[in-house]
Formats: C-alpha cells, sequence, structure tokens
C-alpha cells in the first residue's frame, strides 16, 4: 500500500495508528533479517507513541503512518551509528529537525535504517553492521549511502522514510531498489541534527513508492528553519496540490551525453522509452547538449572530499582505525589535497551555476538516465557498462554529481526492469522546484505501472 | 601546467602528521588511488578557469521559481 493510500485510510478509520505501525513492525521482523535495511527498531516506543496519537486532539497529514530515517538523522533517545564504530554508541538527545516535523505531521518513527558508513560512499556494505541487501536480489547491493532507506520502501517495510542525499544517496538506492526518491534543494530541508558529509551539498529527503508519496513527506519536512542556517527562506508550496498539473507544454531536455558512452544499452532503452511516455503525454521534449556537466564530476570530488575531511578531523586523529578502509581512504584524500583544490572547485562550481541557469531558461526539466547500471552483486567492484568494464563508484559519479554540485532538485523514478532489476528516469528541476519534478514524475506514473511492481521478497 | 603529480608516500605522510593524524602506509597506498584521478583533473580544471572566475557561495543562492 502506497503511504498516501493508508494515510487516508487511517484518516477515514479504517486502520488506527497502532494497527498501522504493529502491521509495519511485523513486516520488519519478518523481513529484515534477509535485508538488514533497519539498524536498529523501536517497536515499544512506537507503539505508545501510537496509542498516544489517538487520544490526540489534533491530528496532522500524515497521523499515524509509520516512518522510518537514516542513521544519521537524530531521533531522541535513540542511537545515531551513522553504521560506524566511531558513533556505535551514540545516543541523540534531540530529534533532528526533519524528524521534529514528521512527528509533528502525525507520523510514528518505527526505526533508524542502514546507510554507508557516515554516508560517506554508496554500498551500504558498512564493515561493522553489513550490507544491507536488495529485496529484487537479496545477493546485490541497494546502492547508497541510503541503502537500507531504498530496501526499506521496496519491501514495503515502512511505507516512506528519510534518506540523506550528497551526491547521489537517495537517488542511487531508489533507483536500484525500485521506489521513487527525491533529493530536494540544498537549503530546502534542515539539516539539523544529521550527521554531515559535506555541508554545501547535503540534504535530507523522502523515498517511498510514489511522487505523490514523497509530496507528502516532502510537505512535512520542507521549508526554513531558523535554527538551521543551511535553510533558504524560500516559500514551500502545495505540493500535493500542485501534483495534479501533468506535463502538458512543460519543456523537458534530454540530456545527450548521459545516454551514450558508459552506459548499458538496455537501460538507456529503458529511459529513452520514458521520456516517449513523457513526450506522449504533452511535454514538449528535445535532446540538449549540456556537456558541460561534465566538469561537475570532479567539481563535486574537490568540494565534497575536504568538507568531509574537516567534518571527521578530530576523529582521524584519534580514531583513524575505527574507520572501514574505504570511507578512511576518501577521508585522507580529503585531508591531502591541495588547500587549493577546495577553493578552485568553488570557483568552477559557480561557472557551472552560470550554465546551468541558461540551459534552465530554454528547458522547465531535464531528464536522464538515473545511473547506467543495475545493482551489482554485495562485494563486485566493477561494472559492465555499455561495453566498459568502470569501478562502480566512477561509472555512478557522471550520472548524480552534477544536480548535487548544482543544488537541484531531482528524483529518481522507476521506468523498467533489466534482467529483472530495475532502472531509473531521473527528472531534475530549477533550484527549489521540487513541485515541477514531482508533477512530472506523479503524471509519468499515473500512465505507468513500473512504481507498482514488487521485488519477489515483498511479495 | 597540465598534470600534478601525486605527492610520494613519505611527502603524504608529512603533510597528514602536520595535521595531527598518523596514517599506515596501506592508508596512504589506497589514498594515493584517489588523488591519481583527482589531482590532473584539478589542474585541467585549474587551466581553463580564468582568473576572473570567481567562487561560488557557500551555498548557492536561492533562484528558484
Amino acid at each position: 500500500m502506497t503511504l498516501a493510500a493508508l494515510a487516508g485510510r487511517i484518516r477515514a478509520g479504517e486502520l488506527s495508528p497502532r494497527e498501522a505501525v504493529a502491521e509495519s513492525l511485523q513486516r520488519i521482523e519478518r523481513l529484515n533479517g534477509a535485508l538488514n535495511a533497519f539498524l536498529s527498531v523501536r517497536a515499544e516506543e512506537a507503539l505508545a507513541e501510537a496509542e498516544a496519537l489517538e487520544r490526540a486532539p489534533s491530528r496532522g497529514p500524515l497521523y499515524g503512518v509509520p516512518v522510518a530515517v537514516k542513521d544519521v538523522i537524530d531521533v531522541a533517545g535513540e542511537r545515531t551509528t551513522a553504521a560506524s564504530r566511531i558513533l556505535a554508541d551514540n545516543v541523540a538527545t534531540a530529534d533532528a529537525a526533519a524528524v521534529e516535523r514528521l512527528r509533528k505531521a502525525g507520523a510514528v518513527v518505527v526505526g533508524k535504517l542502514n546507510t554507508h558508513e557516515f554516508a560517506f560512499a554508496a554500498t551500504t556494505t558498512s564493515p561493522h553492521f553489513g550490507p544491507a541487501r536488495n529485496p529484487w536480489d537479496t545477493e546485490r547491493i541497494c546502492g547508497g549511502s541510503s541503502g537500507g532507506s531504498g530496501a526499506a520502501a521496496a519491501a514495503g517495510l515502512v511505507p516512506g522514510n528519510l534518506g540523506t542525499d550528497t551526491a547521489g544517496s537517495i537517488r542511487i538506492p531508489a533507483c536500484l531498489c525500485g521506489v521513487t526518491g527525491l533529493r530536494p534543494s540544498t537549503g530546502r530541508v534542515p539539516n539539523r541534527g544529521v550527521v554531515p558529509v559535506s555541508w554545501s551539498l547535503d540534504t535530507v529527503g523522502p523515498l517511498a513508492r510514489t511522487a505523490e508519496d514523497c509530496a507528502l513527506l516532502l510537505q512535512a519536512i520542507a521549508g526554513h528553519d531558523p535554527a538551521d542556517p543551511s535553510t533558504a527562506a524560500t516559500p514551500v508550496p502545495d505540493y500535493g496540490r500542485e501534483l495534479a498539473g501533468g506535463v502538458s507544454g512543460l519543456r523537458v531536455g534530454v540530456v545527450s551525453h548521459l545516454l551514450e558512452g558508459a552506459i548499458d544499452r538496455r537501460v538507456a532503452a529503458a529511459v529513452e522509452e520514458a521520456v516517449g511516455v513523457l513526450a506522449a503525454s504533452g511535454a514538449k521534449v528535445e535532446r540538449v547538449d549540456a556537456s558541460f556537466l561534465r566538469d561537475s564530476h570532479v567539481v563535486t570530488q574537490l568540494v565534497m572530499l575536504p568538507e568531509a575531511a574537516a567534518a571527521h578531523l578530530e576523529w582521524l586523529r584519534t580514531r583513524l582505525g575505527d574507520y572501514g578502509t574505504d570511507v578512511r581512504a576518501r577521508l585522507l584524500a580529503g585531508l591531502l589535497l591541495p588547500a587549493t583544490a577546495a577553493v578552485t572547485g568553488q570557483r568552477a562550481r559557480r561557472r557551472l551555476f552560470d550554465e546551468a541557469r541558461a540551459l534552465f531558461d530554454r528547458f522547465d526539466l531535464l531528464a536522464a538516465p538515473e545511473l547506467p547500471v543495475t545493482a551489482p552483486r554485495i562485494g563486485e567492484d566493477t561494472v559492465d557498462a555499455g561495453g566498459s568494464r568502470l569501478p562502480y563508484r566512477l561509472a555512478l559519479i557522471p550520472y548524480n554529481s552534477p544536480w548535487a554540485c548544482l543544488g537541484l532538485p531531482a528524483a529518481s523514478v522507476p521506468c523498467g526492469l533489466v534482467d529483472g532489476l530495475p532502472v531509473g528516469l531521473a527528472l531534475v528541476g530549477r533550484r527549489f522546484a521540487e513541485a515541477t519534478v514531482l508533477r512530472a514524475a506523479h503524471a509519468f506514473q499515473q500512465v505507468t505501472d513500473w512504481h507498482e511492481r514488487r521485488p519477489p521478497v515483498a511479495v | 601546467m597540465q598534470h600534478s603529480p601525486v605527492p610520494s608516500l613519505d611527502e603524504l605522510r608529512a603533510l597528514a602528521r602536520l595535521q595531527g593524524v598518523d596514517p599506515t602506509d596501506e592508508d596512504l597506498v589506497a589514498v594515493t588511488g584517489f588523488l591519481a584521478t583527482i589531482l590532473p583533473a584539478l589542474a585541467g580544471l585549474e587551466a581553463r578557469l580564468g582568473p576572473d572566475a570567481a567562487p561560488a557561495l557557500f551555498l548557492p543562492e536561492p533562484d528558484g521559481e
């Protein structure tokens, strides 16, 4: 059941909050052993909170809906481990801003979701807490870093959840697990109470089955937070109301270079077909040369790596041996880049902003493959992308870093299956135009059923 | 200059220690893998950016709809 449908049933009195939460907990109990999507489950607390909600006079839009959050997002009284040894016993003293807002909307947090260690890579294979497993094939990764979020949404353990995205960490697992995920514009959702990776790239965002579900979750968490200087004071529209707008007349630019080269041709074909669906629904679709975005790959690294090293500096000095080898190497790379690298990255980033702004004078949306490949096997470091054998990490960077680097809202929407594994369509909007992205994703999901396909483990 | 050579392990270790961090040789070998990709790309970027290219703000400013 979608989050929107579940919320509707609870609102109609067909299901109580306690029953909804209990059902989610039972599903977690049954499936989490196979998936390792949850690192911790707060069963007693969640049931008690659901019962308390039933006695409360006011009912928010997410009244009684069970949700979960990635384990880099604080929930008061619960551990925030970031799937790390360093924070293994770290208990949060307060809710993150996004959790405060979920609760205010009536949602019940049932647990914390697996992540790549410190949300700092895209496989969710923590050496300390074990890999999250893909519900479509449990021998494969979920992507990451919000891998537990992707698995939990795909297997229906919760109808929706929150992940975080620095350079693809919501969209990659959404794509590989066959669910809808939205990276909001940087600054749209508060990061207060979230373990940082890179302050100028990080954002919290939703993963769920549908764009409508993501709209509901985003509505609850979006908006300026006076206690968080990273948030923008830009007004938040009514995302639900704007969903119905359709794509007729929307100008959609299809990013040509991302459909060529190092991409599985079957993935490219599925995305081309999805773009054709948008065109048939009334969008004005044309190919666009956006090859200037190629610089964003290195720019993102130049910005992210030193910021992450700065965030971790004290632990690099005192707990270096407690990091997993991959995260340790990346943090050290950030530490050892020349000081000018971060400045050069920000200078090049400015140029990219200007070029992207000109591009969005011509288009309302950009479309591209979310990823060039389907989910690799756990432990498989390289992927076959259109005949090129590439390191998994390098194959992904061109598809995710541009939108993060530019701070743009970007969704991954299920648009096909290749060898029984999900493929995603990326839809990217102007800064703070999440409503347009969600509207196009919703329109696509009104005429396709890829988002309704369920992995074998979830049936 | 179009190419920045990756520093030696001893040079990297000295840079790390200046910042109070003490990596192993194995750590530093892994770092050189990253730097071998990033440093040439950085050099290329520096060469393409003109002197008037100012940096972005810490966060991009709002300009959406």
